[in-house]
């Protein structure tokens, strides 16, 4: 009960949600109660530990070795004296995975920015470029180096996904990138990126919520950040306690996920073979 | 002794071969058994069967709804596919309502019908089947169809009121329809339609993809919310042999065959060169 | 800072609320405004964005061929292809009226347009996806490799479906996978006992009992299934694969849930640079 102002706040938001529900809850779909009521508790959990972070509370972060290896090919490039290549998806704005690689791109373009590295970063969306720019803009402002940012190194291709592939494909073999970093939401492009990635000799760090690509990426990649991994990244590389309580958040999420998920299971037996207490699958099932 | 050193020295070598010449061997042997095909037996899988037989079991003269989404890049492997379907239905004289998630869909759509519906079973346009074209949105076009097809196309392909359609007679949202079948390569594609369409509705559906995109769907079919898949061009060459009307996708799968072999002798190669230096290095 | 900070979130908020406590709503301006209008608005904005994304483009290219820079040949075709695509698209349909209207132009036989489509646009297109085949070859024969247990579990599982899903794996019978298994414990065998005698003796009897029983029983080629590649392999992709792919579904979902929860509530701002 460390967090008072939390607690009072839930109980204002069940209580009034209570007086909705007994007043005949007007326009409320009530066959996905149980959802809406997850997405509650879910988010509750998710708010409670990003406020225990911003007290100070700490939570511990397993290293992950591709986040480490970000910042290793960044400086490996600045000895090199090549350019960082930058694949944000070839998706739009509207998926999450593109937010995720261009919120990852801002920290690597810090780190460009610092490490006075070049950094090129060829996009497949109009609005990615926009956003993409913005983030490399206040990076390097932030950086005190806003001289060095250019515009043009976030450039447009084509919103075409093979074209896209191929253009990536020239950028890497005409300017040999010294790192290659794939972070967004990515198709069957993704092994002729990183094949091609590979065959110039540069260390690959890929990150991806795109089930069918994550194995392209293990095989041909250095490091990949497999899913929620990925979406953690922004917490690692900022070291935000907001956004590291976010991850603790999330970590809790599955622990209930996984405990309803082994809970069900049982219900669903004893139901099926004994014909004992309630149809969960039924209950769980949204329309 | 010299000549096992001999033997680990080639082995060796063969480990550290230059990629290209794979490219090479891997082009020559998907191109011979494409010209020489050797006719290997094809046995229909457990998922593809069940299309076949969710499809065979529709009342005569169901509503079907088509969803094209692919691209000419993923043709060899969706479009076998699609072709199979179109025959399958208007054997079963079924109605074919076709639509395209993807803007290329529709050139692919287009193909397979002119192909099928006209060329093969001179089916007659507007009453056996209907091309309602591409839109764009992604899920908010399936979601559209759901909830009111006729608000999302008022004109098909062609710029034909759909009103003036007679098989559009009687159709105003998904449930009017009596199975969905999508040939997918990507977003948006089979996915978006069993979370937004088939899973909410209750009609059933089934899919066709690409063999990268079976992983992602084979939890769908596990589950129940999908009848089947046609996984990648095995699954459309195995379609072909349950039609019993075989097409380039069964031509396809010889190489196909072939090549998987030939990866497989390389992974082998590999692991034996892998093994002798690793012996060496522990040697020294 | 108002308008590139506090307006921004404040609109993600907003419309990030209305479109996920949308969903429990019956009421049809709600749902006409989650299931159509925001999805169309974003399109709607994409679509005008292209036009930013086409300046760029070409302020590229240009700049690429004016100052010579490495590659500036493919720029200029670069170039060349966009203007010709705007001209099949917007000023040159290439037949009448008659066969095809504007808008149906792009997708009616003899135009322009469908020439560009099917015999520029498709087989460069197929090449691309083509790669895939050889990428997919030096790529398996650079990774699968017996490094340890889980590696060594993954390369005969990927072997058995590479082989097991293609006709090919359907005319190998059982027996002879059966043969193999007993030469492959015969080489883990000699490895142990050092031993030839012990090993030839194991390889001898494994051979020997596979044939007796096989004899016997009467396999046919798929019998017993166990031992029949395509049954293993569909057992592979329906259940150990499945596992896995739900296992990293929900850990997905989870990670969208909680990053678009965290832009909802304004936690994280670094897209917008912060």
């Amino acid at each position: 009960m460390k967090d008072k102002q939390f607690w009072v706040g839930s109980a204002i938001i069940a209580v009034l949600f209570l007086i909705y529900w007994v007043a005949g809850h007007p326009y409320f779909v009530t066959d996905r109660i149980v959802m809406f009521i997850s997405i509650i508790f879910l988010s509750a959990t998710l708010i409670f530990y990003t406020r225990a972070a911003e007290r100070g509370e700490e939570f511990f972060l397993r290293p992950i070795p591709a986040l480490k290896a970000v910042e290793e090919a960044v400086g490996r490039s600045t000895e090199m004296g090549r350019p960082i290549l930058y694949v944000p998806g070839i998706q739009d704005m509207d998926q999450v995975e593109t937010v995720a690689g261009v919120v990852v791109l801002g920290h690597v373009a810090k780190m460009t920015a610092r490490y006075e590295t070049s950094l090129n970063v060829p996009v497949s969306r109009s609005i990615v470029m926009k956003a993409a720019r913005e983030s490399c803009r206040d990076a390097y402002t932030v950086e005190g180096r806003p001289d060095m940012f250019n515009e043009d190194m976030v450039h447009y291709l084509t919103d075409d996904q093979f074209a896209y592939a191929a253009g990536v494909n020239g950028i890497m073999v005409r300017e040999k990138p010294a790192a290659c970093m794939y972070m967004g939401k990515f198709y069957a492009e993704s092994l002729i990126l990183a094949e091609t990635g590979n065959s110039i000799g540069a260390i690959q760090i890929a990150g991806t919520a795109s089930q069918a690509q994550i194995p392209f990426f293990v095989t041909a990649c250095d490091y990949t950040l497999i899913g929620e991994e990925f979406f953690a990244a922004s917490a690692y590389l900022s070291q935000k306690p907001e956004l590291i309580g976010g991850v603790k958040g999330q970590d809790m999420i599955k622990l209930f996920v996984t405990a309803a998920i082994v809970l069900s299971t049982i219900l669903m037996i004893l139901f099926e073979t004994a014909g004992v207490g309630i149809n969960i699958s039924d209950f769980l099932t949204i329309r | 002794m010299n000549n096992i050193k001999d033997i680990e020295n080639i082995f060796l070598k063969i480990g550290k071969i230059d990629r290209r010449w794979i490219f090479i061997i891997i082009a020559v042997v998907v191109i011979i058994p494409l010209l020489v095909p050797i006719g290997l037996p094809i046995r229909a899988t457990d998922t593809s069967k069940s299309v076949y037989d969710a499809l065979e079991n529709l009342p005569k003269g169901s509503n079907v709804l088509l969803s094209v989404e692919y691209s000419p890049s993923t043709k060899p492997e969706n479009h076998p596919m699609t072709i199979s379907v179109l025959r399958h239905l208007f054997r079963n004289d079924h109605k074919v309502y076709v639509t395209c998630l993807w803007p290329d869909g529709q050139f692919m759509a287009q193909d397979a019908l002119s192909q099928v519906a006209e060329g093969e079973f001179n089916k007659v346009y507007g009453q056996d089947y209907v091309l309602l074209g591409y839109r764009p949105g992604g899920e908010a076009v399936v979601k559209g169809i759901v909830s009111n097809i006729r608000k999302l196309f008022s004109v098909d392909a062609k710029q034909t009121k759909v009103d003036e359609i007679p098989m559009m007679d009687g159709i105003k949202n998904f449930k009017d329809f009596d199975f969905l079948f999508s040939a997918s390569a990507g977003y948006p594609g089979t996915i978006e339609w069993v979370q937004y369409a088939s899973d909410p509705t209750g009609i059933p559906m089934s899919s066709g993809v690409t063999s990268i995109q079976v992983n992602e769907v084979m939890p769908y079919v596990q589950s129940g919310q999908m009848v089947g898949v046609l996984a990648g061009m095995p699954g459309a060459a195995e379609y072909e042999s349950l039609i019993g009307q075989k097409g380039s996708a069964t031509s396809g799968m010889d190489a196909q065959s072939v090549a998987h072999l030939v990866i497989v002798l390389f992974i082998v190669l590999g692991n034996i060169s892998y093994f002798i230096d690793r012996k060496r290095s522990r040697k020294y | 800072m108002f308008w590139k900070r506090q307006v921004p979130i404040f609109i993600v908020a907003l419309i990030g609320s209305i479109t996920l406590f949308g969903w429990f709503i019956d009421q049809p301006n709600v749902k006409e405004f989650i299931g159509d209008d925001a999805t169309q608005w974003f399109d709607v904005l994409a679509s005008f964005a292209i036009i930013l994304g086409a300046l760029n483009l070409i302020k590229m290219q240009i700049q690429k061929v004016l100052y010579q820079k490495p590659g500036w040949q493919y720029s200029v075709i670069a170039v060349l292809g966009f203007i010709f695509a705007i001209i099949a698209g917007f000023f040159i349909k290439g037949v009448d009226d008659s066969v095809a209207e504007w808008g149906a132009h792009v997708t009616s036989d003899g135009t322009l347009f469908k020439w560009m489509f099917d015999y520029v646009f498709s087989p460069m297109s197929a090449t691309m996806f083509s790669l895939l085949a050889f990428f997919v070859a030096s790529a398996s024969y650079r990774a699968f490799r017996i490094r340890n247990f889980e590696a060594t579990l993954l390369l005969v599982s990927g072997i058995i479906i590479m082989v097991g899903r293609v006709p090919i794996g359907g005319v190998i019978s059982s027996w002879f996978i059966m043969y193999l298994i007993v030469l492959f414990l015969g080489i883990y065998v000699n490895s142990i006992k050092k031993d030839k005698k012990v090993t030839f003796i194991f390889v001898a009897v494994g051979l020997s009992l596979v044939t007796i029983f096989g004899t016997i029983m009467g396999w046919p080629i798929d019998q017993p299934g166990i031992f029949y590649l395509p049954s293993i392999q569909e057992w592979i992709y329906y259940y150990p694969n499945v596992a896995g792919a739900r296992a990293i579904m929900i850990g997905i979902g989870l990670g969208i849930f909680a990053t678009s929860i965290r832009y909802i509530l304004g936690i994280e701002r670094s897209y917008i640079g912060e």
